[in-house]
């Protein structure tokens, strides 16, 4: 059976996660460059789906419209440690003790394979609202992590 | 493209705030510093490509809830398995 987005973009309670920082669904995140490819996408929200935790989806609500999954790269690569840029940090407004949220986009291919982009993730400042993607040269994780496939 | 030779310490401006400053020249390479605002983004070309590339393999149109095939819908709602994502 097909899980399906509510076809508006309603304000939908969204499950806390990476330490318990709430988001709710009608909370718009600013992205000031929006991300590699979408950068007129500078303004989403981030979307519980019904039963596909802990997959979201990040909503593009501004621009082109887009979304993309995202999910908690901590699940995928225990440890996972991505250093925060004082460039990107600056893009946050995010002071050192603020907590962020952490998030990497999932691919599907054409076989039904889903990949994490634990290279780029995806790096919120909820104190702020706003997020960006961290784009580095430094590739200690992979570009296309598998996640799992449909015959696992 | 506009061809500039800028000795060690010069300065091109783009557009509205954007400054390239040449820091160092070495025999067969240069580094650069770039100031821009924040709405700029900044980056190592075949980097920025590369993530550019993958952010638009995995973009959907509005609802990305439906491009999930209906089987790994299915096992996504199982635990994922952890330490899978090591290089």
């Amino acid at each position: 059976m097909t899980t399906t987005m509510p076809q508006s973009a309603g304000p939908a309670a969204v499950a806390p996660s990476n330490d318990s920082l709430p988001l709710h669904a009608d909370d718009v995140i600013q992205f000031p460059a929006g991300i590699p490819g979408f950068e007129l996408c500078q303004r989403f929200v981030l979307l519980a789906m019904d039963g596909l935790m802990p997959l979201r989806c990040l909503q593009s609500v501004e621009g082109p419209p887009a979304s993309f999954l995202v999910v908690d790269p901590g699940l995928l690569a225990p440890g996972y440690s991505v250093p925060l840029s004082s460039a990107d940090r600056a893009r946050l407004g995010a002071a050192p003790e603020d907590p962020i949220l952490w998030l990497v986009i999932v691919t599907i291919d054409a076989e039904e394979r889903a990949f994490a982009n634990l290279r780029a993730p995806l790096v919120i400042n909820p104190a702020a609202m706003r997020g960006c993607q961290i784009v580095s040269a430094e590739a200690r994780y992979p570009l296309r992590s598998p996640l799992v496939t449909a015959g696992d | 493209m506009l061809v500039f030779t800028r000795k060690r310490d010069e300065v091109i401006v783009i557009g509205d705030g954007i400054r390239v400053q040449v820091l160092r020249v070495g025999h067969d390479q240069v580094r650069l510093g770039v100031s821009a605002p924040l709405t700029v983004p900044v980056h190592r070309l075949e980097v920025y490509e590369q993530i550019e590339a993958e952010n638009r393999r995995a973009a959907s149109g509005p609802g990305a809830a439906r491009s999930i095939p209906p089987a790994l819908a299915e096992r996504l709602r199982r635990p994922l398995p952890a330490g899978k994502g090591d290089a």
